[in-house]
């Protein structure tokens, strides 16, 4: 018993030594001692932008980058090019994942302050949630780019590259109709409607762009929505899960269409797309027209052999690129790129890189991919 | 090592604990390249972590009276949310809303309590229906969207102390004076203490201990004054971090020094004994449940200061962080063992391996797995040492040697 | 040896640290007899079951086992079980939430094609229990029967198994008077179906009711074996043997110098929580006078425990009707609390389990009952603790370290002052001692015993509840004798003799020589 015990406790303990020794060797270790504290100056009420690295700052800076977890191919694929492109442009990288806690995400974004680093990108869980920690950023002299979302409630923040959101939610709502009138033949359809998740700022604009399109075809008829539930809050998936909108494709096919047929579901992203289709095919229907986003290599797959009609490209590339540039940009001591889109945070009005967005559907995707060896494997 | 112990008092291995954690800091602090040990980083080390230290104290009750509260952070993020609605629409100032937060975390406690003292379901169980029911709860308020929390809330979530005074101290002022107090408390219940025994008991002890100890706590609390006097220009001290030194005085003397911790204690260890000490077991149930859910009211509003808003994810798993704590502070699944002080220790531990691993650019998938070892380690260690008789390896090493000086 | 012996028992010695529990004990059992086995707690019947049955296995034992001509080495309960030997406890076994018949094939199930054969086994219980006299169904959740009921599917689960020879012991000290009249019934013609039966009892009237023979066993040893006829049973040859040993100088001189009345009991009537209908205290009246001790005397089961749990503060059991009254005033005690500030104190004859928190240090066990006391400015004062812990500590003759030391850490003896300091801070007025001197050794009862005394001289009245009738004799002023929650007889010193107590307690005939109340 003794023995067991100890032996169990050396391997357990040993392990945990392990890991931590392997983390650090592999971890961005930083030969720079220079405390943010000891190089900010007493700015608490300086403009945002124009006085933060007014003379740039070293080619071989820190670089921070909060993503908020690594569970969707796009993450884990903005975090490699991350990983690789900041380190090839010759910067330190700390690139480091939340898990999808908030608190998890503060703390990163602290640590990366304590680190010196001099530009945090941060792809945020929640974007109202990172107040606090983004203005100690801002104190100590950061530069604050959002990425892919919005950072609300905060003066902490000197821009965000993201895809055009009300665009991208235009884009899914055109090729929803484009599938309808394509695949189902002459209308009126029937149609319902899936939200993104409420706390990312970003869904309830897909929502609302998707809306500008579909709302006139509900109104004069040409589109039915069977279940009646057109507001934003009903048609949500909490946390993009993608279990969440199954269960509810599930009851919304056993309550209203036990003697109808469904012709088209508007999705705000490809797992959402995939759990519709699947929920639609265990009812027994014919797969209806279902919009997506973010081409995952699942989604491009079924898009490919005809099961999800379209889905939008936002290629991650193209939004790491920009990011860089910014960086760049930044560390030349040019400042902020100047941009006519600003968006007001609920704090300040924020500048705002829009990308535009691609539709993808089995007619355009190789086109689409051609750059893109790994997804040309999956249009086989 | 008869020195060591009367300096630090009879039992040695709550201070494994603070050993580790010391190395912790040290390690992390040569492996970052000095980042660890620096007056901001600290500072973020409070702020960040005193909601959960403040969990791990009541949580700390829950399980010394042999229970287990698993919604607490539900009824975090529910309050959170309760308080950032009612001052965004219904235009409630800040203090309102957060007096009704505090309202609902006691009407919350009252709730689980109810079912746990009177109808005699396991804690487990009722606080498992409550972790569903107020998680559910924050999200129908919130329509799923995030609230914007009364700024001025940011002041107990993440603020520091105002400067005031002459600078030529060179620190915070504020933060002087906290730790002037603290060191001069400290002489003060120290000698009250030896006085009083001596008084009672007709024993004098020897002074030299007591010397040693006021060195040793007076210069942890100088460093401490210095970390956090000197950083930034308008930081200090900061206040999540003084709410929750507050806390752990107030509750380490309920528990130690009231009858209704004493309580506590007897119904975890032995239920029947304590009932028939003249014990109400369900009174104590109750109030501990209660107590806790005022707790998880009190981080869930200091922790939508610090994010500045309420999200409906708010305190998903930060039972589990709480839960934690306590047991790598040496509570005892079973109930009746476990201090507030060993608690907080352990609450440090996971904050400090958290924090050091991050500033070490590990992510947090490989954070998590190095977290769930030292867990095990530690509630292994602790098994360990109860099948070995009760005491620690350490104190075992020390009670041998005394023993056999006694008995000649 | 003419007889047909179906179990001789050889020699039988089991020593635990030391002690010997059975000495030298040689048991012959007849086929197709019911043999009975009375002694008084203790006196070692329960562990000649274990090692019968291979609870205790062979080599952990000295002496043989012949049972059907063979020598027996028993490994384990399996073993025995396999041989058709079957023990029923007296604490039921079965689990309440399952049917009769998944009980009684519970791992023994009747297997066909790797399922279990529900239809066979149902078959079965129905055959068995019809056989019984039984009328229930064999789907019956155990929960739903009554405890008679249950203690006949316990029977008819050890059937199910081939029994040859069943052991049951105190088979009817859960039951009322109903269900062992039926129970006994049943034990008697299952001699018809070969069954050899043991029944440990110390009911005289069982005894007398359905036994072929007797033996008695006393401190380990078997004090003697003799045929009876049925229904004939020489209680005083019996009782005689049970208790037949002198009260030797173990008990410190005294002489007690009894007051006022200080705490008296009228008509207590109290249910049992688990039986409903089932009366553990059936209308009991007593008194103690201070300065008085008081001896309960009483076999298992007999209700002491439950009726001074019952009296401190309603602590066990359902309050029926009855009141309490402390120095000539009623006093209402709904809870333990209100109890201990009416001056009532119990200490409890489960140490472990209800008398002490084993993580506590012995300052804090201490002043448990009577914090208040120790207060200052609202605080515990770890001064005050100290010193009252330190002069208990003293006054007891408690052996310790320092009173910062565990009770886990203490010897029996120890604890079990240091439970004695736990109560005797409060300053009771009435003392509650159930079984004082359980698991301790003898020098350390006799401290306990002078400290008992003590307590009386200052004036409190104290209740003494023991198994042990040599103690009861020795410290107690008075003796009230239970006997299935009623109270039996009441006896003064001078009066009271060993043979009297034990016809008392066990509610014979001849009880008469006591005042019955």
């Amino acid at each position: 018993m003794k023995k067991l015990f100890k032996t169990a406790l050396a391997a357990t303990l040993s392990l945990a030594l392990a890991i931590s020794l392997a983390a650090c060797t592999s971890g961005g270790r930083t030969e720079q001692p220079a405390s943010p504290a000891a190089s900010s100056t007493d700015s608490s009420n300086a403009a945002p932008d124009t006085s933060i690295n007014a003379n740039g700052f070293a080619a071989d800076a820190t670089i921070g980058v909060s993503l908020p977890w690594l569970g969707t191919q796009n993450w884990q694929e903005a975090s490699d090019m991350f990983k690789n492109q900041l380190e090839t442009a010759g910067f330190k990288a700390i690139i480091q994942a939340a898990d999808n806690k908030v608190p998890q995400q503060q703390s990163q974004i602290e640590s990366m302050i304590e680190n010196g680093a001099k530009v945090i990108v941060v792809g945020p869980i929640d974007g109202s949630q990172l107040g606090t920690v983004l203005e100690k950023a801002k104190d100590a002299g950061i530069a604050v780019i959002g990425y892919d979302r919005l950072l609300e409630n905060t003066t902490g923040v000197d821009g965000v590259v993201q895809f055009g959101s009300i665009e991208t939610g235009r884009l899914q709502g055109q090729a929803l109709l484009d599938g309808l009138a394509k695949v189902k033949g002459a209308g009126p359809y029937n149609i319902e409607l899936f939200g993104g998740g409420p706390a990312d700022p970003n869904a309830p604009n897909f929502f609302k762009g998707a809306m500008e399109i579909l709302q006139p075809k509900i109104d004069d008829g040409a589109l039915t929505v069977v279940s009646g539930q057109t507001d934003f809050t009903q048609c949500a998936t909490l946390d993009w899960d993608n279990a969440k909108a199954q269960s509810r494709m599930d009851s919304i096919l056993s309550g209203f269409y036990s003697d109808k047929e469904i012709h088209g579901v508007l999705s705000p992203n490809d797992g959402i797309a995939r759990a519709i289709i699947t929920a639609s095919e265990n009812a027994g229907q014919q797969i209806p027209v279902v919009s997506g986003l973010d081409a995952e290599n699942e989604s491009v797959e079924w898009v490919w052999s005809g099961r999800q009609y379209s889905t939008v490209a936002k290629p991650t590339d193209v939004l790491v690129a920009k990011t860089i540039e910014i960086i760049k940009s930044l560390q030349g001591g040019n400042g902020m790129p100047a941009t006519d889109v600003k968006a007001n945070n609920g704090k300040i009005d924020v500048n705002i890189y829009e990308l535009p967005p691609v539709v993808v559907t089995k007619d355009n995707a190789k086109e689409i991919f051609a750059n893109d060896p790994a997804r040309m494997e999956l249009l086989k | 090592m008869r020195a060591i112990k009367k300096v630090l008092g009879g039992d040695l291995k709550q201070y494994a604990m603070i050993v580790v954690l010391c190395s912790l800091i040290i390690i992390f602090n040569i492996a970052s390249g000095g980042k660890m040990v620096t007056p901001s980083n600290f500072q973020n080390l409070l702020s960040g972590n005193a909601y959960v230290l403040i969990l791990a104290i009541g949580m700390l009750m829950v399980i010394v009276v042999g229970h287990i509260d698993l919604a607490v952070g539900s009824v975090a993020g529910f309050v959170g949310m309760i308080v950032a609605i009612s001052a965004r629409d219904f235009n409630l100032p800040w203090g309102a809303a957060v007096l009704i937060g505090l309202a609902a975390g006691v009407i919350i406690g009252a709730w689980q309590g109810f079912f746990l003292a009177k109808l005699g379901i396991p804690g487990f169980i009722t606080t498992l229906g409550g972790m569903m029911i107020f998680r559910g709860a924050v999200i129908w308020i919130s329509k799923s969207i995030s609230v914007p929390a009364p700024p001025e809330l940011k002041f107990f979530g993440a603020g520091y102390l105002p400067e005031w005074g002459p600078a030529w101290t060179g620190l915070n002022n504020s933060t002087l004076l906290l730790g002037i107090i603290a060191f001069a408390a400290f002489i003060w219940m120290e000698g009250n203490g030896s006085r009083r025994k001596a008084k009672l008991t007709g024993q004098r002890g020897e002074v030299w201990p007591s010397a040693i100890k006021i060195m040793l706590i007076g210069a942890v609390i100088g460093y401490a004054t210095y970390l956090f006097g000197s950083g930034r220009p308008g930081t200090s001290f900061p206040v999540p971090g003084l709410i929750l030194v507050i806390l752990i005085i107030v509750y380490h003397t309920i528990t130690e020094r009231t009858p209704f911790g004493r309580h506590i204690y007897a119904v975890g260890g032995n239920k029947g004994a304590a009932a028939l000490s003249g014990v109400n077991v369900k009174k104590v149930y109750f109030l501990t449940m209660l107590n806790m859910s005022l707790l998880a009211a009190l981080a869930g509003i200091m922790f939508i200061g610090r994010s500045t808003a309420a999200g409906p994810s708010d305190g998903t798993s930060w039972e589990m962080d709480a839960i934690s704590a306590v047991f790598i502070g040496g509570a005892a699944v079973s109930g009746g063992i476990g201090t507030v002080r060993a608690t907080m220790i352990g609450g440090l531990v996971m904050a400090v391996l958290n924090n050091g691993l991050m500033l070490l650019g590990v992510g947090a998938d490989r954070t998590q797995v190095i977290k769930g070892l030292v867990l095990l380690a530690a509630v292994a260690f602790d098994v360990y040492n109860k099948t070995q008789g009760k005491s620690s390896i350490i104190s075992r090493l020390f009670q041998k040697k005394e023993t056999a000086a006694e008995t000649k | 040896m003419e007889a047909d012996y179906i179990l001789q028992m050889r020699n039988i010695t089991k020593t635990f640290n030391g002690i010997k529990a059975l000495d030298d004990v040689c048991l012959d059992v007849k086929r197709g007899d019911i043999h009975s086995i009375c002694g008084e707690n203790g006196a070692g019947k329960s562990t000649l079951m274990k090692v019968l049955s291979g609870v205790y296995p062979h080599g952990s034992y000295e002496g043989k086992i012949i049972y059907q001509g063979k020598e027996a080495v028993f490994k384990d309960i399996k073993e025995s079980e396999n041989a058709g030997i079957v023990i029923i406890h007296q604490e039921l076994t079965m689990i309440p939430e399952l049917s009769v018949t998944e009980n009684i094939f519970m791992g023994n199930e009747v297997v066909k094609n790797c399922l279990i054969d529900w239809e066979a086994q149902r078959h079965r219980v129905t055959e068995l229990l019809v056989s019984m006299g039984l009328n229930v169904s064999p789907d019956t959740q155990i929960k739903h029967l009554g405890v008679g009921q249950q203690q006949l599917v316990e029977i008819a689960k050890a059937l199910s198994k081939n029994v040859k020879l069943l052991i049951l012991d105190e088979p009817t000290s859960a039951l009322n008077e109903e269900d062992s009249a039926n129970l006994l019934r049943l034990i008697k013609g299952l001699k018809e179906r070969g069954i050899t039966g043991i029944m440990i009892s110390h009911k005289l009237n069982e005894i007398a009711a359905i036994s072929d023979a007797v033996t008695v066993i006393r401190d380990g040893r078997v004090i003697e074996t003799y045929p009876v006829v049925a229904g004939q049973v020489d209680e005083d040859r019996i009782i005689r043997s049970m208790v037949g040993r002198s009260i030797e100088n173990r008990y410190p001189e005294h002489v007690s110098n009894p007051k006022e009345v200080m705490f008296e009991v009228q008509n207590w009537r109290v249910e049992d929580p688990r039986i409903p209908g089932r009366l553990i205290c059936k209308d009991v009246s007593f008194n103690v006078r201070a300065g008085e001790v008081v001896g309960f005397a009483g076999l298992m089961g007999a209700g002491r425990t439950e009726l001074m749990r019952s009296l401190f503060g309603k602590n066990y059991g359902i309050y029926q009707s009855g009141a309490i009254s402390i120095k000539g005033e009623k006093v209402k005690l709904n809870s333990v609390e209100a109890a201990i500030r009416a001056g009532l104190a119990y200490v409890s004859e489960d140490r472990k389990n209800l008398g002490l928190n084993l993580l506590d240090s012995i300052a804090k066990t201490t002043v448990s009952a009577n914090l208040r006391a120790v207060l200052r400015n609202g605080l515990i004062d770890p001064a005050l603790e100290y010193k009252v812990a330190e002069e208990y500590r003293k006054a007891l003759g408690t052996k310790a370290a320092s009173v910062d030391a565990g009770v886990s850490t203490l010897s029996g003896g120890n604890q079990q002052k240091v439970v004695l300091a736990k109560w005797l801070f409060p300053e009771p007025d009435v003392l509650i001692l159930d079984e004082p001197t359980r698991g301790i050794d003898v020098g350390a009862k006799f401290e306990i015993y002078s400290l008992i005394h003590k307590f009386a001289d200052q004036g409190k009245a104290v209740l003494l509840v023991s198994s042990e009738l040599p103690e009861l004799l020795g410290m107690s002023d008075r003796i009230y004798a239970l006997f299935e929650g009623a109270i039996t007889g009441m006896l003064s010193r001078g009066e009271y003799t060993q043979e009297l107590l034990m016809r008392l307690m066990t509610s014979t005939s001849k009880a008469e020589g006591g005042e019955k109340k």
